[in-house]
């Protein structure tokens, strides 16, 4: 069930991402990422190997569907990457085992920011280290942080009911179960 | 802080590598098989889905764009309204200068026929004080080397002459004005008499009259009437058509013959006329007249 979901989570981010979001022009250039924001709600319920494949599928889809103009594989090693790091990252800061209390929505909204960042410049690093002569200091900067922002603000309507979706869905008896103690961080 | 399972790790590294490798491959020179036939996919998957969301948001798009645009368009239907009136008025001039042109040859024809120094000149009104007299008023004046006592003509024929000249308005009174008395000649035989305006006690009644001073003279309704001229061109200058003579009229008893003069102008769609501030050297005759159209006419 959860697998299923994070299938169809994951499609149809990345289908409304590319025939939806990429559609709408904006003046100020990129418009929010629905794919990072989506695959943080996946990234952290779920192991780092099943992220990083998630984020790996994602990519390479996003890499496939018609606007993409970069080479194929770019978007998936970043989101790839970025996916798994923030699997490991949850696994292990938060409480071990699958016995955690689900992440609350600032956490999503939080990772989703950072997590953005990250991706855009990892992007931008690919992007230079593979010679495209797009990646400039200033556009990168403007494109990077622009997106950031508006995928931060798209956040609260993608990865915080996403997260609830798979909280849902989780197989985990204790889940509604309190710790004795808060959580603190992720 | 990273710690992980081994299996984990591997398929992370499985994956970049995977990635890497379409990296490489795609950025090689040339098409590859391998990315070429996975774009193909893409686009496969791509088209319906973008054709599906274009049909669902074409009515969110175009609220969109009728939101963004709303400020812009009142201004650009305000912006179009003032250039359609304009464009509406400017072919409304242009008919109306069609017709002053057409005006305006006519007087030149007329003016370079009698060899008469012509202002052009509109006529602005046609109202007087008391509404009686026959007078209109031009837009030239002593500005334009107008005087009282002028000739005034347009394309077809004598139309008054000017009795007071301003800087740049004068008034003309008609031809056929009750006041107004033409020295005028009939074209074949020569003979003078006065045309006159309105009806003459005892004539018929009319626009113009022709009093001929000789009972005897031979006169007959197609004539055709032209002034006479007077000193030194003022008021009126030689040869300028005034009309037609449509009925001879012989009271028993009178001193004069009257006629019935059909007027060459239209009086009253009077628009652009000639004030002649020069006559010609020599009287023109009856070379101003227009050609008979009756081929019996030419004796």
């Amino acid at each position: 069930m959860r697998s299923a979901a994070t299938l169809v989570i994951v499609a149809v981010a990345v289908l409304v991402q590319a025939t939806a979001v990429n559609r709408v022009q904006f003046d100020w250039g990129p418009g929010p990422d629905l794919v990072v924001a989506a695959l943080v709600a996946v990234a952290l319920t779920t192991t780092p190997a099943v992220a990083a494949s998630a984020g790996f599928a994602a990519g390479l889809a996003m890499d496939l569907l018609p606007p993409a103009e970069h080479a194929v594989g770019r978007y998936a090693l970043v989101l790839c990457v970025a996916a798994y790091l923030v699997a490991l990252l949850r696994a292990n800061t938060g409480s071990p085992g699958a016995v955690g209390a689900p992440p609350s929505a600032w956490t999503g909204i939080g990772v989703t920011a950072v997590t953005s960042l990250g991706v855009g410049l990892g992007y931008a690093a690919v992007g230079l280290v593979m010679g495209d002569p797009r990646v400039s200091l200033g556009a990168t900067a403007v494109a990077v942080g622009v997106g950031t922002v508006l995928t931060t603000l798209v956040s609260p309507l993608v990865t915080v009911p996403l997260l609830w979706i798979r909280n849902a869905f989780t197989e985990n008896e204790f889940a509604t179960i309190q710790g004795p103690t808060g959580l603190g961080g992720w | 802080m990273f710690r992980d399972s081994p299996r984990s790790r591997l398929v992370l590294v499985v994956l970049m590598v995977a990635a890497v490798a379409l990296l490489v491959l795609d950025s090689r020179p040339g098409a590859d098989p391998v990315t070429s036939v996975g774009r193909a996919a893409g686009e496969y998957v791509f088209t319906p889905a973008a054709a599906g969301v274009g049909w669902a948001a074409a009515p969110a798009v175009s609220l969109y764009d009728g939101l963004r645009q709303a400020p812009h368009a009142a201004e650009r239907i305000a912006e179009l309204e003032e250039a359609n009136a304009e464009l509406e008025a400017r072919l409304q001039a242009v008919d109306n200068d069609e017709e002053r042109a057409d005006q305006l040859d006519e007087l030149l024809h007329l003016s370079g026929l009698g060899g008469y120094e012509i202002v052009p000149a509109q006529a602005v009104t046609r109202v007087t004080a008391r509404g009686l007299a026959h007078t209109v008023t031009l837009d030239v004046g002593t500005d334009s080397g107008v005087r009282p006592d002028m000739t005034v003509v347009n394309g077809h024929g004598l139309v008054g002459r000017v009795v007071e000249a301003g800087a740049s308005t004068s008034t003309v009174v008609l031809a056929t004005d009750v006041a107004s008395a033409v020295g005028a000649r009939l074209e074949d035989t020569r003979k003078i008499g006065v045309v006159r305006g309105g009806a003459l006690p005892g004539g018929p009644d009319a626009e113009l009259t022709l009093e001929l001073f000789d009972m005897e003279d031979p006169v007959e309704a197609g004539d055709r009437v032209v002034t006479l001229g007077s000193h030194e061109g003022a008021p009126f200058v030689p040869g300028v058509p005034i009309g037609t003579v449509e009925e001879v009229q012989s009271a028993p008893g009178a001193l004069s013959r009257l006629a019935r003069i059909a007027p060459a102008v239209d009086f009253a769609s009077l628009d652009l006329v000639g004030v002649v501030v020069a006559g010609p050297a020599e009287d023109p005759r009856d070379s101003v007249l227009p050609p008979r159209s009756e081929p019996e006419g030419d004796r």
